[in-house]
């Protein structure tokens, strides 16, 4: 009976401590991306689409992010951290197509060459998808593991 | 070892390298901005010089303030000037292979514009008109981020002979034999250069015979007026026939910068 309650507060303290941590982790991702938006205003003041569209961006990441961070320990956890990943990858696709963005104001018109940031961030994100990838199997194998009681020698 | 735990070891490698390098690309395009917003650009006042070839050389200053922290690379500036009808009548480019961060820089951009070429059309010599023109700016920023800028603009072309008119003729007696015959000449330079050189007038009849030529000498500064009467003296018959039944001028102008004739003026 005490060990019945001891686990429902251990559990009831993990909950806790996983809303916590990814309302922590959700704050400071915010926050920094308060930050790098505010260096971004002139950018912004040439290329207005791209404020609403990395707000977007930001919400859905953080979201993700969240819910990956509350099922913590789970399958779900890994499901969405290839989501995250995926979704980082397809969001870079679609916003940047060739990595060159044209944009006119007033008379005049900007090209700027993203192609080199472009490559770089979506190398980042093919290893975060990797990460992922590998966190699943991971996951799946300590599962199966558990499940046949099978267990490797220690080295 | 835990199969599991042998994986955690790539795993958590991978994601703080991964981490890292997100920090590394989110604190340079940190960087990268606020060394943008502390860029500063401007021109200064256009200086025309004329040489005798016929080119005029339009030489602007441009101000750079690169007071981020970034360097500029490949600056490159291309003006392309064209006629009304589209035809490219001057490219210019201009480069500087960089811009140290904390520095200002100066370029002085050459545009050449042959007078040459334009006087296919001779109105770039009596009207003012408007020069098509395209600018496109290029650098390099933060290392790796190519940025071009470009504008069409319009040149204010003031011609050099703008509503250049010549009079109707009016006779005068010279002696038994011969007759002068008086027009008046204007003009006025809205060129951003002097107009140094002569003019020649033929006095030409009905039939196309030239009755006789009169020349003056001009130099005349930017926005400034020429007024002034050419004579000619031709036979007394001849000014009879002129003052009766009309003809035409032959008008050649030749200065230092070019020659062009003749512009052929009706009168009568």
């Amino acid at each position: 009976m005490v060990e019945e309650k001891k686990k429902r507060q251990n559990k009831v303290k993990d909950i806790a401590f996983r809303v916590v941590r990814a309302s922590v982790t959700a704050i400071l991702l915010y926050v920094l991306y308060l930050l790098v938006s505010s260096l971004l205003t002139p950018v912004f003041d040439f290329v207005p689409w791209l404020a609403e569209t990395i707000e977007v961006f930001v919400t859905v990441y953080i979201v993700l992010m969240i819910l990956g961070d509350l099922t913590r320990g789970t399958i779900f956890q890994q499901f969405f951290n290839v989501a995250r990943s995926l979704f980082l990858i397809g969001y870079l696709i679609v916003s940047m197509g060739d990595g060159v963005i044209r944009t006119s104001y007033e008379s005049f018109s900007l090209t700027i060459n993203l192609t080199m940031f472009y490559t770089f961030t979506v190398v980042l994100s093919l290893i975060g998808l990797a990460r992922a990838i590998l966190q699943a199997i991971s996951y799946m194998s300590e599962r199966a593991e558990l499940a046949s009681g099978f267990q490797q020698p220690q080295m | 070892m835990k199969e599991g735990t042998a994986m955690n070891v790539p795993i958590r490698v991978l994601g703080i390298a991964t981490v890292i390098l997100w920090v590394f690309l989110a604190a340079y395009v940190g960087v990268a901005a606020y060394s943008f917003k502390d860029l500063d650009f401007g021109a200064g006042e256009p200086q025309f010089s004329a040489s005798p070839d016929g080119t005029l050389l339009l030489t602007v200053p441009l101000y750079i303030n690169n007071n981020g922290v970034c360097n500029l690379k490949d600056l490159n500036i291309t003006t392309k000037f064209s006629d009304a009808d589209g035809s490219e009548i001057s490219t210019s480019s201009s480069y500087m292979p960089v811009v140290p961060h904390g520095q200002n820089a100066t370029i002085f951009h050459n545009v050449s514009l042959n007078i040459n070429d334009m006087l296919n059309n001779q109105d770039y010599l009596f009207e003012d008109k408007n020069l098509p023109a395209s600018l496109t700016a290029g650098l390099t920023f933060a290392e790796l981020l190519p940025v071009e800028i470009s504008t069409n603009l319009t040149y204010p072309w003031g011609a050099p002979f703008y509503g250049f008119t010549i009079g109707q003729p009016s006779s005068s007696h010279v002696n038994s034999t011969h007759g002068g015959i008086v027009v008046p000449v204007s003009f006025e330079n809205h060129a951003a250069f002097a107009v140094v050189g002569n003019l020649r007038v033929e006095l030409c009849g009905s039939d196309d015979s030239v009755l006789g030529a009169a020349q003056a000498v001009f130099e005349v500064p930017p926005q400034t007026g020429y007024d002034d009467s050419l004579e000619f003296i031709v036979p007394l018959d001849a000014a009879l026939a002129t003052a009766v039944q009309g003809g035409h001028f032959n008008v050649y102008f030749s200065t230092i910068l070019f020659d062009y004739g003749p512009l052929v003026i009706p009168y009568g």
